[in-house]
């Protein structure tokens, strides 16, 4: 009976098992085609992405479209910004927010529960956009690449998760450093930071995402197209492909092998590599980032 | 003298007082800059809300009247904010209801893998689009749906039995909406439930193999239970997103022909406030929704509290 029962168990558990691989393929490869479809069609020949259909090979392979794209000084300006932007607003932001932080994690700290309050706040209340954009605009920020950085430097959000974590430090960990005559600031630097590498690189990653994806900032504070993000850029080409092709210097009626078509699928592709680039190194963090952030995220 | 008349404990809080001050100096130092920037950059902007009660005068902030809330009245009588609003509710809690079961089933469906490789490289792809930015997105979703030479439109088409255009049709950019933010967010939301997964002791899973469980029961009797409060901890968070329908996904992919279904508060104040230049009524209708869920997170933190869970704060 026993005998029996085992082996229609494990009828019942093949199936399931073949059921489950080949549901979860199918959906990793439905994930995976747009991204390998425009990555096709971005060296395809302009005859074919106007007929269409799958393109699961590079249809008329050709280059065209890269020289194109390459052709645009949006694209580098857009890219350089966008760099910037990135590096310079995942730097102080994560330092920023650990400096917050650490001394909010003390419970011996004076006043430390109203400054919590006052980070909290900021978080379950949400100013809006057009205060916002007046803010902005009062500091003389507009047009200025400086407004793409300040206003997402520190989050309540990422300053809780750094709390929580610090609070884990064993504190025994700062007393022989402070016999030894160490002020805060260098306990902070010397010991605390290098201790917290991890939880440190997990938000300067999701920080990183987000600076280099951010392309509402630019519509809401940037005019001149000079000084827009990537993602700005991209937009355009991908909304206004006239103008888009006539800066990357395509005549319409010539014999370029280039069209609007396969220029929105190199400009997506160029866009997305960084990103691809850097995703298999910072994977690891991923588990880390959703561990300290608990069930808060 | 008068001072020594105190009562001596009373005395010595005060000294202690600043003697901790002072001698935290330093982590007040540090965090002097962050919490300068919150002033600047997330309080001025609060307190800028006020202009929803004034007929803001931009070129001239003395030249400004406050008129109490007569936008708020106008908002709550202009059918089209109305709709708005109708519009962000039914979006977002349709994304809700969609949305929320999906990464609950893929964490089973890949929990009970047993090739590790396998597991490994689909958490990769399915993780993925989380990373990629609305705009690029919206590109890959434009290609996707075109009418003419799009993949997915020469499917629907040849099911549908006619020329079905997914982006400008009001009946179906909204499912359009919520399939796709379920592509972009689904795998990732698998993560937090692989974390609760991986917390689950493995002995019970042995008793009830030597008791002669099923992997179905195994499943309805083990796993379930175990990851039912990280269930109920994002159901519950999840109710704070009531108001915001997703403004980067239906900014980057709506039109005039689909505003009566897929124009949404954010979107809405976006055209009227920045677009228009109508700051006060923008604010207003901003206000209105930032109120509504600043409520909503308060309710959210007591209820989660209140059923045992941790709170957000």
């Amino acid at each position: 009976m026993a005998h029996t029962n085992k082996i229609k168990t494990s009828t019942g558990e093949k199936i399931f098992t073949v059921f489950n691989y080949t549901f979860i393929t199918v959906l990793c490869l439905i994930m995976l085609y747009p991204f390998w479809h425009v990555v096709m069609q971005s060296f395809s020949s302009m005859e074919e992405t106007l007929k269409g259909g799958a393109f699961l090979y590079p249809k008329g392979f050709n280059l065209d479209t890269y020289r194109s794209v390459f052709n645009n000084p949006q694209v580098y300006t857009g890219f350089a910004t966008s760099v910037m932007v990135t590096i310079v607003g995942t730097v102080l932001g994560t330092l920023l927010t650990a400096m917050t932080a650490y001394p909010l994690s003390k419970s011996r700290l004076r006043g430390g529960k109203v400054l919590m309050v006052i980070v909290l706040i900021t978080m379950i209340f949400s100013a809006g956009m057009i205060p916002s954009f007046l803010l902005i605009q009062e500091l003389g920020l507009l047009d200025n690449r400086l407004a793409l950085i300040l206003p997402a430097l520190v989050s309540a959000y990422n300053c809780i998760i750094m709390k929580n974590f610090f609070l884990s430090i064993p504190e025994s960990l700062e007393e022989s450093a402070r016999i030894d005559g160490a002020n805060d600031i260098r306990i902070f630097f010397s010991i605390i930071v290098p201790l917290s590498k991890a939880t440190i690189a997990t938000i300067a990653l999701f920080m990183a995402v987000a600076y280099w994806n951010d392309y509402f900032s630019t519509v809401l504070y940037i005019r001149s197209s000079e000084k827009w993000a990537l993602q700005a850029v991209l937009r355009n080409m991908l909304t206004n492909t006239q103008q888009a092709m006539a800066q990357a210097g395509v005549n319409v009626v010539s014999t370029s092998n280039t069209n609007s078509e396969t220029i929105k699928a190199g400009t997506i592709v160029i866009s997305t590599v960084p990103i691809l680039v850097v995703y298999p190194f910072v994977q690891k963090y991923f588990v880390t980032g959703v561990m300290i952030g608990g069930v808060k995220g | 003298m008068v001072a020594a008349a105190k009562p001596v404990h009373e005395l010595s809080a005060w000294e202690r007082f600043r003697k901790d001050v002072v001698r935290d100096k330093w982590l007040y130092l540090l965090l002097l800059p962050g919490i300068v920037f919150l002033l600047i950059f997330r309080y001025i902007p609060i307190f800028g809300n006020v202009i929803a009660f004034m007929d803001y005068n931009p070129y001239d902030m003395g030249a400004s009247t406050w008129v109490g809330f007569k936008h708020f009245a106008d908002l709550l009588t202009r059918p089209q904010f109305l709709q708005v609003f109708g519009n962000t509710l039914y979006i977002s809690i349709l994304k809700m209801v969609c949305g929320f079961p999906v990464p609950i089933i893929l964490a089973l469906m890949m929990n009970e893998m047993k090739n590790l490789k396998f597991k490994k490289v689909s958490q990769t792809l399915l993780y993925l689009p989380n990373f990629i930015s609305w705009v690029v997105l919206s590109g890959l979703i434009m290609n996707m749906l075109d009418p003419d030479t799009g993949v997915v439109t020469s499917i629907i088409n040849s099911i549908a039995g006619e020329k079905i255009q997914v982006l400008t049709d009001t009946r179906y950019f909204v499912p359009m909406l919520v399939v796709t933010d379920i592509y972009k967010g689904a795998g990732w939301g698998t993560i937090i439930y692989f974390a609760a997964l991986s917390g689950i002791d493995p002995q019970l899973y042995e008793a009830a193999e030597i008791d002669g469980a099923r992997k179905w029961k195994q499943l309805l009797h083990i796993t379930l239970p175990s990851i039912t409060p990280t269930i109920v901890i994002m159901l519950i968070l999840t109710c704070n997103n009531i108001v915001n329908a997703g403004f980067d996904q239906i900014f980057m992919l709506y039109s005039a022909l689909v505003y009566s279904v897929a124009d949404i508060i954010d979107t809405y104040v976006y055209r009227i406030g920045i677009k228009n230049a109508d700051y006060s009524f923008s604010t207003a209708a901003g206000l209105f929704k930032s109120v509504i869920a600043f409520v909503m997170i308060l309710i959210v933190n007591t209820v989660a509290k209140k059923t045992g869970n941790e709170g957000i704060w």
